[in-house]
């Protein structure tokens, strides 16, 4: 059977986890590693690079990678522009319509650069899975979460994103939920709960009840534009603004990502140290070294006003879901912006009460969506999530007023139905504009889509009753139908997303994918040869840059031997600088054998060295 | 001459798609298959929960109704099965969710209870322009009282002694809300209490009731109207 996991697609770090012996898991690398950075670097020769290396290429190659790619999905070019300065590649496309990523001379809707992470989160679960030893070790099946707050345009590209991963999207669940989930897991068995989620680009509230295994979202709100990414804005401008000159040129984005670095850095520190350092990597057009000194206090002076947006999401929740701070039992903190002091002492004042933080905060979603996805594929009943529309969904009627037909914070699925008729006598179409939102006006409102009720039978106009069906599900996701109901003939309705894909662009995207599956396997072999290359040659260097190693090789070298050694090292060197695979791999194995004498030279002259002088009861 | 004998299939049944057996319209599941029954056009949110048709409902009880119903009918439940059983799921579930948001809201519930008789809505586009006569001295009383408090504060009057105004204006209305809340208590208790004694008196109670509701909404209109003008005021 193959398997099927939770992920948590993140705006800055992804992860993906799985249920073992009825135990949420999340998925390690090598080095014990969860976090997968959402981050993807295009190679000079088109190369998709994803996670952690694509990370070190954004201080290396800033105009070759997407990083916070979460937070163009379902959106128009119009949404992101104040964003959008600091960002090292470009958003392109019309206004209304899909926006679309350009870098390193390609263009890229958001939905496809999320399937690199998503495809790199699949390829390390199924390498888990064949290190297990099991079987059949392939991921084809996934829930993925997204944000409470995130509308249908957002929900929706975060599915396309699964399927061009080559994932079949069992649910979409929303991150608040998923982490109440894996919290649940543990904990107590009924209670009223709020969840604050503060994450790298967004932000989310949901209150629920928890009895008898069914959490139950009362309300839920939130911010899908305010997030982690937001205070390191902040931070790197005010830093670049320090510096000035050079660093405050925006096309400077080699310069710009080093002081986001600092900046990101200077933050984490600050959540446990009361002060630190900024410090810079050397590079052309600004201080090395030592920036400045920041404490905890001008810290948290800066993001204040940032922070306290998350309060009113909070109250707004508390009214809907018809309660007080004081009816709140437990408050959960998810999202490693919760790590900030200040968030908790806020979220600690709000409630009135110290908020919960057992569970990791980067990896509790992860965990509730690897839950989920266990209910859904074994059908365990004991526990069951019923979620909540974070939006009000509606249509445009006269005069540009949105009219709502399902309510924001109705549990989900929820259906709705709207009459229409038509205005002109044997008329057979009629338009509708699907909306979501909360304001009074359709240019407040967020535009979902238009379509056209066709086959509509002729009659005297406002004869034909057509009654539209609204439904959304368990994902969050609207479908439509409709049907007239003197005729009873179904109507053929062309769903033209606002800011989605249609599915034949998503097929198309999916056939380009396979075409380009081949080299895409051929790039990762080659990146997995030159880090091991990298590696091979890293501690060869090191040893022969002893300050001792000329008396090492003369003591315990054959003659020849340092000789053989420094060739071996230049070859590897050599292949690295190429793409041959074949000879890096053939180069490094080679290096690896011409030092394998050394390697245990110098680790027994440093066991020896660390044994000297003691007795054998203190080793 | 005695007319053919003509087929009868009560309006009330369903039939199951999987096994073609008949059920009666309450039913979730199919008693001879147990698959879960297609959804069909129900219209009545308290059989539907298993709820006698009653103003007096145990909130605690319909919440445990829903959760029964729920773990039922989710589709988390029916991720394997056909697509028929997976679009039921996915309709009664959707409909149980209308049904339990619906009664649990004291007046949405009386508002169901109002279409299932054949009444009109108490939201009904007549009333919703028009003063209810019962209301004409208070509604004329504010906004006498509104429009002075207006001027005043466009000529730049204490905020402070504005909003002081405000919450007496605001006091006899809200008396007048709580003497609603108590009535529509008591009239929904007799027309609970009415059921099965064969009195004659249910309609008019109920729509004694609707008349209550309507004055009811046109209060909280009033209300909305004295929160928005105190906001216009700006933070104390």
């Amino acid at each position: 059977m193959s398997k099927v996991v939770g992920i948590d697609l993140g705006t800055t770090n992804s992860l993906v986890a799985y249920v073992k012996n009825g135990v949420p898991v999340v998925i390690r690398d090598g080095s014990g590693d969860a976090l997968v950075p959402s981050v993807v670097s295009l190679d000079e020769d088109g190369t998709i690079i994803v996670g952690r290396e694509a990370q070190r290429r954004l201080l290396s190659a800033p105009s070759r990678a997407v990083y916070s790619v979460k937070r163009f999905m379902g959106q128009g070019v119009e949404d992101v522009t104040a964003y959008a300065d600091q960002l090292p590649f470009g958003i392109v496309g019309d206004p209304g319509g899909v926006l679309r990523i350009s870098v390193a001379g390609r263009e890229f809707t958001p939905p496809e650069i999320s399937a690199f992470v998503l495809r790199e989160l699949k390829r390390r679960a199924e390498e888990h899975f064949r290190e297990q030893g099991e079987f059949d070790f392939e991921v084809d099946r996934a829930v993925i979460t997204v944000p409470a707050y995130f509308n249908d345009a957002q929900r929706t590209a975060t599915r396309d994103a699964g399927r061009l991963a080559g994932l079949e999207v069992l649910r979409i669940i929303n991150e608040p939920t998923a982490a109440s989930l894996a919290y649940g897991m543990a904990s107590r068995d009924r209670g009223t709960i709020a969840v604050y989620d503060f994450g790298g680009g967004t932000f989310d509230v949901s209150i629920l009840k928890v009895e008898d295994g069914v959490f139950q979202v009362l309300s839920t709100n939130g911010d899908t534009r305010l997030g982690g990414d937001d205070i390191d804005a902040l931070l790197t401008a005010e830093v670049r603004r320090e510096i000035g000159g050079a660093a405050l040129d925006d096309s400077n984005d080699q310069l710009i990502q080093a002081v986001r670095k600092a900046a990101i850095q200077a933050k984490w520190d600050l959540s446990d140290e009361e002060e630190t350092e900024l410090r810079l990597e050397p590079m052309p057009g600004a201080p090395a070294g030592h920036l400045r000194r920041m404490t905890r206090a001008d810290f948290e002076r800066m993001i204040l006003p940032l922070v306290e947006r998350t309060l009113e999401p909070c109250r707004q929740a508390l009214a809907d879901a018809e309660l007080g701070p004081g009816d709140i039992e437990e408050v959960v903190l998810v999202g490693g912006s919760t790590r900030i002091p200040l968030v908790r002492r806020l979220v600690h004042e709000l409630f009135g009460r110290p908020p919960h933080s057992e569970l990791n905060p980067d990896e509790v979603v992860a965990l509730g969506a690897a839950v989920q996805a266990d209910i859904l594929v074994s059908g365990r009943r004991e526990m069951l999530l019923l979620d909540v529309t974070p939006l009000s969904l509606g249509i445009e009627t006269m005069g540009g007023v949105m009219s709502k037909i399902i309510l924001r914070n109705s549990t989900i699925p929820a259906s709705g139905r709207e009459m229409f008729t038509s205005y002109a006598d044997n008329q057979t179409a009629v338009d509708v504009h699907v909306l979501q939102g909360e304001r009074e006006l359709v240019s407040d409102c967020r535009s979902l889509a238009r379509f056209r009720l066709r086959g509509i039978p002729p009659m005297p106009a406002g004869m034909p009753r057509i009654e539209v069906q609204f439904q959304i599900d368990a994902n969050g996701i609207l479908s439509v139908s409709a049907k007239e109901l003197r005729t009873s003939v179904e109507q053929t309705i062309e769903v033209k997303p606002s800011y989605g894909l249609t599915d034949e662009e998503v097929e198309r995207m999916l056939i380009e994918s396979f075409e380009h599956a081949e080299t895409d396997i051929e790039a990762r072999l080659l990146i997995e040869a030159r880090n091991e290359a990298e590696t091979v040659i890293h501690a060869t260097e090191k040893s022969i840059r002893r300050p001792d190693f000329d008396r090492v090789a003369a003591e315990a070298l054959e003659p020849g031997e340092p000789e053989r050694i420094a060739q071996a090292l230049s070859e590897a060197t050599h292949a690295l600088e190429g793409s041959d695979r074949g000879r890096i791999l053939q180069t490094t194995e080679a290096l690896n054998k011409a030092t394998r004498h050394l390697a245990e030279v110098v680790m027994n002259r440093s066991v020896r060295e660390a044994l000297a002088g003691k007795n054998v009861r203190d080793v | 001459m005695t007319p053919d004998p003509i087929p009868v299939r009560s309006v009330s049944m369903l039939e199951c798609r999987n096994c073609g057996a008949g059920a009666p319209f309450d039913e979730h599941f199919c008693q001879q298959c147990s698959r879960i029954l297609a959804l069909g056009r129900h219209g009545d949110y308290f059989s539907f929960m298993g709820l006698p048709r009653r103003l007096g409902v145990d909130l605690r009880e319909l919440e445990r109704r829903f959760r029964d119903l729920s773990r039922q009918f989710h589709p988390d439940f029916f991720y394997n099965a056909p697509p028929a059983e997976r679009l039921a799921s996915l309709e009664r579930s959707s409909y149980l969710n209308d049904a339990y948001r619906t009664l649990k809201n004291p007046s949405a519930r009386i508002e169901h209870l109002l279409a299932l008789e054949g009444l009109p809505p108490a939201t009904s586009d007549e009333g919703g322009v028009k003063v209810p006569p019962a209301l004409l001295e208070e509604v004329f009383a504010l906004n006498e009282e509104l429009d002075e408090i207006r001027e005043l504060r466009v000529s730049g009057g204490d905020a402070g002694a504005l909003r002081a105004r405000l919450d007496a204006a605001r006091a006899p209305i809200e008396r007048k809300r709580d003497e609603h809340e108590r009535r529509i208590k008591e009239l929904g208790d007799r027309w609970d209490d009415e059921a099965g004694v064969g009195t004659g008196e249910r309609p008019a109670t109920l729509a004694a009731l609707r008349e209550q509701l309507l004055e009811q909404r046109y209060i909280d209109n009033l209300l909305a109207t004295i929160d928005r003008e105190s906001a216009g005021l700006g933070a104390p």
